[in-house]
């Protein structure tokens, strides 16, 4: 376990060293929620404060984006030349893995405590169960998002710009087809069948029912909790058995 | 040095995977039958045996795309092969592939990956991770960053180092390791000649400490200078495998002389020519309007070549009398130039 967490901090600790693009996040959300969220807010009146649905939406869709940063960070190792010695250190495959995840998972943290913390005094009058619940659910979704990334990034050991070109399409329908930014009741039939198919729609929706947000307007939370948890355990599983049955650092004779 | 005797001996590198083996006079450090790596439909290594004593110095001598980095590769547990097996000190690299990484360590090709972190952090990190004891990790790492001459760079950005310097640096992880099994990937490329000196001296001392050296190289003078034994490999295949005397003493001919001449119409069939000259074992193209000869003695062999030219009016440029290299012997085991451009 020492050379896990050896091998997440390697890495983690450049990231710190001035941790700037983590500070950065940090101010796009105030800077979103603050400017763009309360102008929503005074627009939308289907919901009853549309600045708190929107803070859990966008803290979501950070969870997205750096759930699929680490699985692009895989594929830029491959590229760098850095998982050949990766994959060369006297540690066992799935224990690479789990460092890998880890600082997914490390990150995700960092990244999401500021904008978690003003979402949660936003929203305010919330017990410790309900906050760590929604946290958890975060996490399950990072890892699914993680998960799902890994496992697309094994088509970059054949195709970087195919890999490029899929992450880049997945990402903007996963988001945008998705109740991140608008309840699911409100979406058109069509539109409702492919938010079905958006992890966010199950994570955003399930972090709002932990904080209290109607559950009239939200997704039943026990299919909800479900689906992240298969999404999670499927594709980290998933990606464990690529790392260790398929991966091969690099392809030169 | 052969394995011929019975003995205990500690192999592990790290302090959590200690691991006693006995090893009999029929362990090798390194052992593949039949390897066989592809890479879609390109065979990279086709059916390679291949045997490495425990301590020594073994090159592997080839030119680019002969399959040296693919086998270091699958030795290493970073490759898997489609075919055939590979044990290093007695175990599979892809059933045991984690016991094979505690065994061995290796120096790639090509430094690259860090690009934000600095030198002495990377020496640091791979220190302790492959089991270095802390209390001797920071004096190992200030040694070898003094003698490959790295130690002011110790605190630069990995991006900002010179080649020489990230490939000293590549080579540096080993040398702290210090690993039972030692795997260089051209260990010396981009360094300039002290820096080559250098590290080849470093590998010896390994080697002295204990460990076996396995080293790819395309350059004849690092093979000559390190190896106890060569084994040169062509198109994925060992073409042989012995000590450098002995392979040096497999080339008829005693002297060898190579010759230029400028390009000109009178030099069509010259070729066939030299050969008939007495005293010529063998005659090979070595590039356009250039030949090398192998003769029983020179001094007798080059008047008469040089008589021909001046009959035939094909003027030479040079002529070099030498004794055989291992760019000779690939050449005579091959067909091909090791040192040609292309393989440059």
């Amino acid at each position: 376990m020492r050379n896990v967490i050896r091998l997440v901090w390697f890495d983690l600790k450049q990231e710190l060293r001035p941790p700037i693009w983590i500070i950065m996040e940090w101010v796009t959300f105030t800077i979103q929620l603050g400017i763009y969220g309360a102008l929503m807010s005074q627009l939308v009146t289907g919901i009853s404060n549309y600045q708190q649905f929107y803070a859990i939406g966008f803290v979501v869709m950070m969870t997205f984006d750096i759930g699929a940063h680490t699985g692009r960070h895989f594929v830029e190792h491959a590229h760098e030349g850095r998982l050949p010695y990766l994959l060369s250190l006297p540690i066992s495959r799935s224990k690479l893995f789990l460092s890998i995840a880890l600082q997914g998972g490390t990150e995700l943290a960092l990244m999401l405590s500021v904008p978690l913390a003003i979402s949660l005094v936003l929203i305010g009058n919330l017990s410790a169960i309900s906050v760590a619940a929604a946290i958890a659910t975060l996490f399950c979704l990072g890892f699914g998002v993680a998960g799902v990334m890994l496992g697309l990034s094994f088509i970059a050991f054949k195709s970087a710009d195919l890999y490029t070109a899929i992450t880049v399409g997945l990402s903007s329908i996963i988001v945008r087809f998705s109740t991140v930014l608008y309840p699911f009741i409100f979406l058109p039939p069509n539109y409702a069948v492919a938010a079905f198919l958006s992890p966010l729609t199950y994570g955003a929706d399930l972090v709002r029912f932990f904080l209290g947000f109607d559950p009239s307007i939200l997704l039943n939370p026990t299919y909800a909790a479900a689906v992240l948890t298969a999404l999670a355990v499927g594709t980290l599983g998933l990606g464990m058995f690529l790392l260790q049955r398929l991966v091969e650092g690099v392809k030169s004779a | 040095m052969h394995a011929h005797s019975f003995y205990i001996r500690l192999l592990g590198c790290s302090e959590n995977s200690i691991i006693y083996s006995q090893e009999s006079a029929s362990m090798y450090a390194v052992e593949t039958q039949n390897l066989t790596k592809n890479y879609g439909k390109v065979q990279a290594l086709k059916g390679l045996d291949f045997k490495v004593d425990l301590e020594e110095i073994m090159v592997l001598l080839g030119p680019n795309g002969s399959g040296k980095t693919t086998l270091l590769l699958i030795l290493a547990t970073v490759l898997k092969p489609t075919a055939g097996t590979a044990k290093v000190m007695m175990y599979n690299v892809a059933k045991q592939p984690t016991r094979v990484r505690q065994i061995l360590g290796i120096s790639f090709q090509e430094a690259r990956g860090f690009w934000r972190h600095k030198p002495a952090d990377i020496l640091r990190f791979h220190a302790a991770i492959c089991g270095v004891p802390k209390n001797k990790r920071d004096a190992a790492i200030e040694e070898i960053l003094k003698d490959l001459e790295l130690w002011e760079a110790r605190n630069k950005l990995f991006m900002h180092l010179s080649g020489g310097q990230a490939k000293r640096l590549e080579v540096s992880k080993l040398l702290i390791q210090r690993p039972k099994l030692a795997i260089f990937d051209e260990p010396s490329s981009q360094v300039d000649l002290r820096g080559k000196r250098r590290i080849w001296e470093e590998i010896r001392k390994l080697r002295e400490e204990g460990s076996t050296i396995l080293i790819a190289t395309n350059e004849v003078r690092e093979a000559e200078y390190l190896a106890d034994r060569v084994t040169i490999l062509d198109q994925g295949k060992s073409v042989v495998c012995d000590a450098v005397k002995n392979l040096k003493d497999e080339i008829t001919g005693g002297d060898i002389v190579e010759l230029e001449l400028e390009p000109g119409p009178n030099n069509t069939g010259l070729q066939d020519e030299l050969k008939q000259i007495p005293g010529t074992v063998g005659l090979v193209t070595a590039g356009e309007n250039r030949y090398k000869a192998y003769v029983s003695i020179a001094e007798a062999w080059v008047p008469k070549m040089t008589g021909l030219c001046f009959e035939r009016k094909a003027r030479l440029i040079s002529v070099r009398v030498t004794e055989p290299s291992l760019d000779d012997v690939f050449l005579h085991f091959t067909g091909k130039a090791l040192e040609a451009p292309e393989n440059a």
